[in-house]
């Protein structure tokens, strides 16, 4: 077996469809309201049961978590493969650094396994929507610090903010499952994050440069999973912006302002992509 | 010593209020196979073995594209991290202060074979790779496991037999899981002469390699 | 005889769907249900969701159904951008279905596609499903379900009620469940 694998070899069955981040962001079509600005009010886009296509839209993003823990399970999996254990440098990892990361695919392939019977039980088929790998290729790095960075403080920070969401959704629906499935996934989260946040600090205690990296690797990473703002403290964003439960896993209040200024560039970013899109189509 | 010892406390009840130490139920005895360095060594050996195994189960799940399978490789990797986490706090109770210093292969062929079993890599190989864990590497954990279990003095090296315990019960239950995985996969002919194939080519190395702890996992070397 | 479809745009820039394709299929459903008005398709490419309504002009054969789809509803979900005939065919039937109660007396008082409720909305589409899958074009029963749990409430009497209105085929407006 390789020691480091490529997101194109990742193995699927055959209900599967693949997509990355550059042909999902081709898609020029957009929900939001060009007209709108950061500023203005107007209906909200957030992911709530009162949305005319709130059912949909849960069902699509029930199965964007689906595929996202499972590329999770296979990130923290091959963290706890690809590097020997030793003293943190040179390639290696603290060995109960690679015990946490067989410990988070733990929990993440009941994640998936939680995905799979939520999504049963909305409705959603096993690969009825294209999986998006963009997560993966964050575990993909050959340093183990960009790793922490890239999956367990911005990949698993977008869980937090997803499963905050979703958490809401089956609150206010009052469904039965939905909530109380959420809560405990989030519970997990919050542990990986602060995992991933108390590795980073002690694996590059000596390393100011390194850290740096990892941080600049990590800035990289939640822009990315802003999903042209998808995710944001703006209403237009269907996914919030989880403060409470990121500042319970360790962010500081200058991390989550910095993230929230990221998303707010995203969407505006995204918004003028699809304007001159549209100009240039002519509708 | 004696494994008397505790028959005669244990029947001394001329003085009701006085109870014996070791209570008529209880039967452990102080004789065991192992001494603490003996202990240690074998311990070490496990680390290394289980280290390797949950290795390659975690890098394995990218691999594998049938997705229940996915998800037990991320269960299991976990099971045989946490018993290498095991054994890698029993080395220090051991007198042994650095841990990586017996974390090592029983023999060279031994980690010739968790080569090979690790060798495979393509996603059409599923069946490969279960078979070397589930009806190679797991069923050798689960001898020489026991055979630690039942031949350490149950009163010395008691904590070595409470993890055994823990980890032999994983073992178990992971083993019947990869057996049933495997069943559900090998349908044809073929998938039978793959399995058997593979298996019998990674137990020629394993039994040159004796086993988990090499030559003496499962008993005294003839 | 055969049923007059257009359909607007004529060329798609922003998906790669096929105006003549989505006739076929409109004209294939309008002879499975027995509709023969003339229909008009127009489909809003600038937006991936989904929502669907459909006009009637007036209750005779000759009246013209509109019917209007957000680009999503058409949509491979595994290709985004890409049309999808089951898809399709599922959206389209499920909104001529809507356009076929109209035609009928006792939907009169029923309200715009645009001015129902969630729950109005819900209910009327739960009636449709199950007459698709009748029909044969294989809705997710559980897709509906969940969506009626997640109007009316999740409970078992409110799964009567959705098993009720899946088995149903000749309902009028009134007929249909209400919130509480």
């Amino acid at each position: 077996m390789r020691q480091f694998f490529p997101v194109e070899d990742l193995a699927r069955d055959d209900r599967f469809v693949q997509t990355n981040m550059a042909e999902r962001m081709s898609d020029t079509r957009s929900a939001v309201d060009l007209q709108r600005t950061a500023k203005s009010r107007g209906a909200s886009n957030r992911l709530t049961p009162d949305r005319h296509d709130a059912s949909d839209a849960a069902r699509s993003l029930m199965h964007g978590i689906m595929v996202g823990e499972i590329q999770a399970l296979e990130g923290a999996g091959r963290t706890a493969h690809d590097f020997d254990a030793g003293d943190g440098s040179e390639g290696t990892i603290p060995f109960e650094l690679k015990l946490d990361m067989a410990r988070q695919a733990w929990d993440e392939a009941r994640h998936v396994e939680i995905s799979v019977k939520l999504s049963d039980w909305m409705g959603t088929e096993i690969g009825q929507f294209q999986e998006n790998t963009v997560l993966f290729e964050a575990a993909c790095s050959n340093d183990p610090v960009l790793r922490l960075a890239g999956v367990n403080r911005a990949l698993e920070g977008l869980a937090i903010d997803v499963f905050t969401q979703m958490k809401e959704f089956g609150q206010l629906a009052d469904d039965p499952f939905l909530e109380f499935c959420e809560d405990w996934m989030l519970a997990d989260e919050v542990t990986h994050v602060k995992m991933g946040s108390d590795w980073l600090r002690r694996v590059t205690e000596n390393d100011p440069d390194r850290r740096a990296k990892a941080l600049d690797f990590q800035r990289v990473v939640d822009k990315l999973f802003s999903f042209g703002g998808a995710r944001g403290e703006s209403e237009e964003s269907p996914i919030g912006l989880a403060r409470r439960f990121r500042e319970l896993a360790g962010f500081t209040d200058d991390e989550v302002d910095t993230i929230a200024g990221m998303d707010h560039d995203a969407l505006e970013e995204r918004k003028e992509v699809v304007r001159l899109a549209r100009e240039t189509a002519d509708v | 010593m004696g494994a008397d010892t505790t028959t005669d406390t244990a029947t001394d009840t001329s003085r009701s209020h006085v109870r014996a130490p070791f209570a008529p139920w209880d039967r452990r005895d102080l004789p065991g196979s192992f001494d603490v360095a003996e202990t240690a060594r074998r311990v070490g050996n496990y680390k290394w073995t289980e280290m390797k195994l949950f290795e390659a189960l975690g890098g394995w799940v990218a691999t594998v594209p049938e997705l229940d399978i996915k998800m037990r490789l991320g269960t299991h990797c976990y099971r045989h991290a946490w018993h290498a986490e095991l054994w890698h706090k029993r080395l220090p109770e051991l007198r042994e202060m650095k841990p990586e210093r017996l974390t090592a292969p029983a023999n060279d062929a031994m980690e010739r074979f968790v080569a090979a079993m690790t060798e495979p890599e393509d996603s059409g190989l599923t069946i490969e790779k279960l078979v070397g864990v589930y009806r190679v590497l797991i069923p050798r954990f689960i001898a020489a496991y026991t055979y630690h279990m039942n031949n350490t003095s149950e009163i010395t090296d008691a904590p070595t037999i409470r993890s055994l315990k823990f980890a032999l019960q994983d073992e178990f239950d992971d083993w019947r899981d990869g057996e049933l995985m495997l069943q559900s996969l090998i349908k044809t002919p073929d998938d039978v002469r793959r399995a058997t194939e593979h298996q019998a080519a990674l137990e020629d190395i394993m039994v040159e390699a004796g086993g988990i702890t090499g030559p003496g996992s499962i008993g005294p070397v003839q | 005889m055969t049923t007059h479809v257009t359909v607007m745009p004529e060329q798609f820039t922003l998906v790669a769907y096929d105006a003549n394709r989505i006739a076929a299929i409109v004209r294939d459903l309008a002879s499975l249900l027995g509709l023969s008005n003339p229909m008009a398709v127009e489909v809003d490419e600038r937006t991936p969701l989904s929502k669907m309504s459909a006009v009637v002009a007036g209750t005779s054969s000759d009246h013209t159904i509109t019917l209007r789809l957000q680009s999503g509803a058409l949509e491979d979900t595994k290709h985004l951008t890409n049309f999808s005939e089951a898809h399709a065919r599922r959206s389209l039937g499920q909104v001529m279905l809507r356009a076929k109660d109209r035609l009928r007396p006792d939907f009169a008082d029923a309200p715009d596609d645009l001015a129902l409720t969630n729950a109005q909305n819900t209910a009327w589409d739960v009636y449709c499903g199950g007459r698709l899958d009748r029909l044969g074009l294989d809705p997710i029963q559980q897709g509906y379900r969940y969506d009626f749990r997640n109007r009316f409430g999740f409970s078992d009497e409110v799964d009567c009620v959705f098993d009720q209105l899946w088995s149903a085929d000749d309902l009028g407006w009134h007929d249909l469940p209400t919130v509480p």
